[in-house]
């Protein structure tokens, strides 16, 4: 079996493309607009064009053209946001055609032009996207089916990846390949926070409020370095004691970048919460913010924070209170699918809070 | 619990201030807890900052009226009216309280209380996330802030991260404190790991002056003497036993723990150096202290710092001296050593008479005096030490051997020698070949004849007794035991001791041994209580060593009796300080007081 947790991300990929340093720097000193673009029907169209393929596909640009449910997820929220169900219907089609293969309601993780879908185990943020823009579709929409497949698909999460370990009930980043003896493998950009409040809203799906509660104090402990930020893999053992995880790039990066993202979308205010990613910032000027510290050791990469991390740190370092302003820059002319998913999910999580136009 | 909270780390920071400043401590409140409670069971919501004139803060107050706790609630009324003398508690202290704030914070210090910070963290932001307009008290944010600070101070020690250690300290200065002196000594030991000796020098300095409790200036001047030069420790010392002293702390103690440090240091250096590298200025130093203090353990070591080196007159002078202050077998079996190398057997003898029997340790160093012969091819009479004598004199077990080897080869085996062989197999820890000689030496018995060689060397016994009143059967069963002791067997062993041909003496003993061994078992599987209930057993039988003191002392640490496992500890570590027993009153005494 493959395992899952050892997937080569997009982000090993766009640390290759990114290395030379005259690329950062370029992109660094475009003159961008001190506030992050808003999130609308032109950012869309935009995103649309770039990123999904008629059949519904998203691409990953900055992973060789491959096909993630967790960017099927993402496109889908985008599509329910701009009002635009004619795309929204062809991911879903693409998805449920393409992923949902397993049979047992779940979505394969990736997809590759050239052989589709080889290992089928899933992740599980990919699900929890994909059924949060189902329930935000059939709000806006009050298209009943979209709610009972986002219900299905939410008790097939339930009863594959929803553990409790030391007193917590935690969501396995996938259903095969996270238990390691007594210890979990997990990731804690995993809990989408927003998504599991509306899952808690589903009859008989309680479950995900101690998901969302024990989600926080998850990312109470396992906080590392002196940043004390969260690692993007941590293993928890069965005291409930998290440590950065073995086997994984033992860092803070591209995977937990989206805590506070998440957070910050589902309400949270608590400036605990929010401080160590505003202080990396912060540290950093708030422009040329490392992509990714080294944990616990603190070591940063010369690769830069892309404009769509940016726009998540000026987001925490907003909710933060550190005073500090983080400068998000326009998108580059070739923009990878990932930077500008998290800048328009910034977007769009600011403006849902009023904290932007 | 007292939790003043003024920092250390700042002092320590800037040049270390002498002046009688009231630093952070542990006052009497902080020790009245009862035995095992974590200090975190006392939460002091409230007692983290002082609040300004005017502006009593009454959260505690009302969180202790709340959950109905009087004392505590007492407690914070006068610590309250101390800093306010124009305060008065409020009237509605047990009516329900209004919501105008939004909040109550009752459960948030409930789970603080319980020590489950994460936790408390995680329904702060829930709740802030539900009353935006609500912001937690200054009191429940810097006590979570101190928690996660020390959390990660250890954390960071622990792991070796000793810069992480420094940060931590430097992000939170107010876990670095009196009365969080492990915190302290965390963060000296990390500036001592990182070659900052000057800082860890500094803070240990910032402590013994700072901190009035005698006993924690000399625990900490214990713990910097592992990082610190002696002329340091001596001006550690000289501050600690001088510096803001506080009424009713007696700070002789302090004095003395360089002399005591420097005694372990030499005594260590004795017990493993190479004979004649003690200098003669240690040497006389390290005697003279042994002398003030009648350090018997002290004189015992010194004792075989001079056996080992054939000096046994001197070595004879000290564990006559061992045995003076504090008689036992171990001084004993020396003291025959001793005389053995001088040739002195009559008085070897007689150092042997009150354990001979009771003692194995004292019935093998008698073998020294009166070792069997091989093969009847020397003459009874005067006789100069054979080389089998002289190996055993000086505890040269594989001397022993090949002693025995080659009277064996002259002159073939007799029980005297197979058995003495066995007897250094197990001085050598090879029990299972020492086993064997035991089985030999019992099947070489029933083939001698019983007056044999034995005869003529000893007209006095019978050649079937040997010493201390034991027959050679007894002798080879014994030593048969004690083999199937040091192989583990205790519980096949344990089943034949009512069979065993021993004599009573001897089946005590090895009961004695099979219960220590059963003990050290229910230690590693944890069974505490089974670990009181065997020592006690054999405590009835023969007195309870140093050793299995500190085991008991760990058995009750693990049930949660801590206060009994210091003060056994404590005991044990007044008689003799060393690195195992300093550590089990540290390791104890930090759980009464500062393990939160």
């Amino acid at each position: 079996m493959t395992t899952p947790s050892r997937r080569p991300s997009r982000r090993d990929v766009l640390i290759a493309a990114a290395t030379t340093g005259a690329a950062v720097a370029g992109l660094l000193a475009l003159p961008g607009p001190a506030l992050a673009a808003p999130y609308d029907a032109a950012a869309w169209r935009g995103y649309a064009r770039r990123f999904l393929l008629p059949e519904g596909r998203v691409v990953d640009t900055g992973n060789k053209g491959v096909s993630h449910s967790e960017g099927q997820g993402y496109g889908m929220l985008l599509a329910e946001a701009a009002d635009d169900r004619e795309a929204f219907d062809r991911m879903w089609g693409w998805t449920q055609r393409n992923l949902m293969v397993r049979g047992d309601g779940l979505a394969a993780w990736r997809w590759q032009p050239d052989g589709g879908v080889t290992d089928r185990n899933n992740a599980s943020d990919g699900d929890i996207l994909i059924a949060w823009a189902l329930l935000r579709g059939a709000e806006r929409w009050k298209a009943e089916a979209y709610r009972t497949a986002a219900a299905a698909i939410v008790k097939a999460l339930a009863a594959a990846v929803v553990v409790e370990q030391a007193g917590m009930t935690l969501l396995l980043p996938g259903r095969d390949g996270f238990r390691k003896g007594d210890t979990l493998v997990l990731n804690p950009s995993y809990w989408v926070f927003p998504a599991l409040r509306a899952f808690a809203a589903l009859p008989g799906a309680e479950i995900w409020r101690k998901v969302a509660d024990s989600g926080l104090v998850l990312l109470s402990k396992a906080r590392f370095g002196s940043f004390q930020l969260p690692a993007d893999w941590v293993a928890l053992d069965s005291g409930g004691t998290p440590t950065v995880a073995e086997g994984f790039r033992k860092q803070y990066g591209y995977d937990a970048v989206r805590v506070p993202l998440y957070l910050a979308w589902d309400g949270y205010r608590d400036p605990y919460y929010f401080r160590p990613f505003a202080m990396l910032a912060a540290k950093y000027g708030g422009t040329a913010v490392p992509a990714t510290v080294s944990l616990p050791g603190g070591t940063t990469t010369q690769v830069a924070a892309s404009v769509g991390m940016l726009a998540v740190y000026r987001l925490a370092s907003r909710i933060a209170g550190t005073g500090n302003e983080v400068t998000v820059p326009a998108f580059g002319p070739d923009e990878d699918y990932y930077s500008t998913t998290l800048a328009h999910m910034a977007a769009l999580a600011a403006q849902s809070l009023g904290f932007e136009p | 619990m007292t939790r003043l909270a003024v920092p250390l780390l700042g002092v320590l920071l800037s040049t270390v201030s002498l002046a009688p400043v009231a630093f952070a401590q542990s006052g009497p409140g902080g020790r009245a807890l009862a035995p095992g409670v974590k200090v975190e069971v006392a939460p002091a919501p409230g007692s983290g900052t002082a609040p300004q004139p005017g502006k009593v803060d009454e959260t505690a107050l009302r969180y202790y009226a709340r959950i109905g706790d009087v004392e505590r609630l007492e407690a914070e009324i006068a610590r309250l009216r101390a800093l306010d003398p124009t305060w008065e508690p409020p009237k509605d202290l047990f009516a329900p309280q209004p919501t105008t704030a939004g909040v109550d914070e009752s459960p948030f210090w409930a789970l603080v209380s319980a020590g489950k910070i994460a936790e408390a963290r995680a329904a702060v932001a829930e709740q802030r996330r539900q009353t935006p307009s609500w912001q937690p008290s200054a009191n429940l944010l810097k006590e979570l802030d101190l928690a996660e600070a020390a959390g990660r101070l250890r954390g960071a020690s622990d792991t070796k991260r000793w810069q992480d250690v420094i940060d931590a300290a430097a992000a939170q200065p107010e876990a670095v404190a009196c009365n969080r002196l492990d915190n302290a000594w965390r963060l000296a030991e990390a500036y001592a790991e990182l070659k900052q000796t000057d800082r860890a020098f500094d803070t240990y300095k910032t402590i013994v002056s700072q901190c009035p409790s005698a006993k924690e200036r000399r625990d900490t001047i214990f713990k910097a003497s592992r990082h610190l030069s002696q002329a340091q420790i001596r001006e550690l010392t000289a501050l600690g036993a001088t510096a803001n002293p506080a009424a009713g702390e007696d700070y002789a103690a302090v004095r003395a723990a360089e002399a005591e440090i420097e005694t372990g240091r030499l005594l260590e250096r004795a017990g493993t150096a190479r004979p004649g590298s003690l200098s003669a200025s240690d040497l006389a130093q390290l005697e003279r202290t042994i002398r003030e203090k009648q350090d018997s353990g002290g004189a015992l070591a010194l004792g075989w710092y001079f056996q080992r080196q054939k000096k046994y007159a001197e070595a004879q002078g000290w564990f006559a001296e061992a045995n003076g202050w504090s008689p036992s077998d171990q001084a004993a079996e020396g003291l025959i050593l001793a005389y053995a190398g001088l040739g002195r057997k009559a008085e070897a003898r007689a150092a042997a008479e009150p354990w001979r029997g009771k003692s194995s340790r004292v019935d093998q160093a008698l073998k020294s005096v009166d070792p069997p012969r091989g093969g009847g091819g020397r003459p009874a009479g005067p006789q100069g030490p054979s080389e089998l004598d002289q190996a055993l004199a000086r505890r040269d077990f594989a001397g022993c051997l090949t002693a025995i080897q080659r009277a064996i080869s002259r002159s073939g085996p007799t029980v005297a020698l197979v058995q003495q062989r066995g007897w250094c197999l197990l001085e050598l820890k090879r029990p299972s070949e020492a086993e064997a000689a035991f089985v030999e030496a019992q099947a070489l018995a029933a083939r001698e004849p019983v007056r044999g060689q034995g005869a003529a060397r000893n007209s006095v016994r019978g050649a079937a007794e040997a010493e201390g009143g034991m027959t050679r059967a007894q002798e080879n069963a014994y030593g048969q035991a004690i083999a199937r002791l040091s192989t583990g067997d205790t519980v096949g062993l344990t089943q034949d001791l009512a069979r065993l041909n021993l004599t009573p003496a001897q089946k005590a003993e090895v009961r004695a041994s099979l219960l220590s061994t059963e003990a050290g078992r229910a230690l590693e599987d944890k069974r505490y209580h089974d670990v009181l209930r065997l020592l006690d057993a054999r405590k009835e039988l023969v007195p309870e060593p140093r050793n299995l003191g500190i085991m008991r002392g760990w058995a009750l640490y693990n049930l949660q009796r801590v206060e009994e496992a210091y003060k056994l500890f404590k005991s044990i570590d007044d008689r003799l300080s060393t690195r195992e027993s300093r550590e089990a009153v540290e390791t104890s005494w930090k759980t009464i007081y500062h393990d939160w």
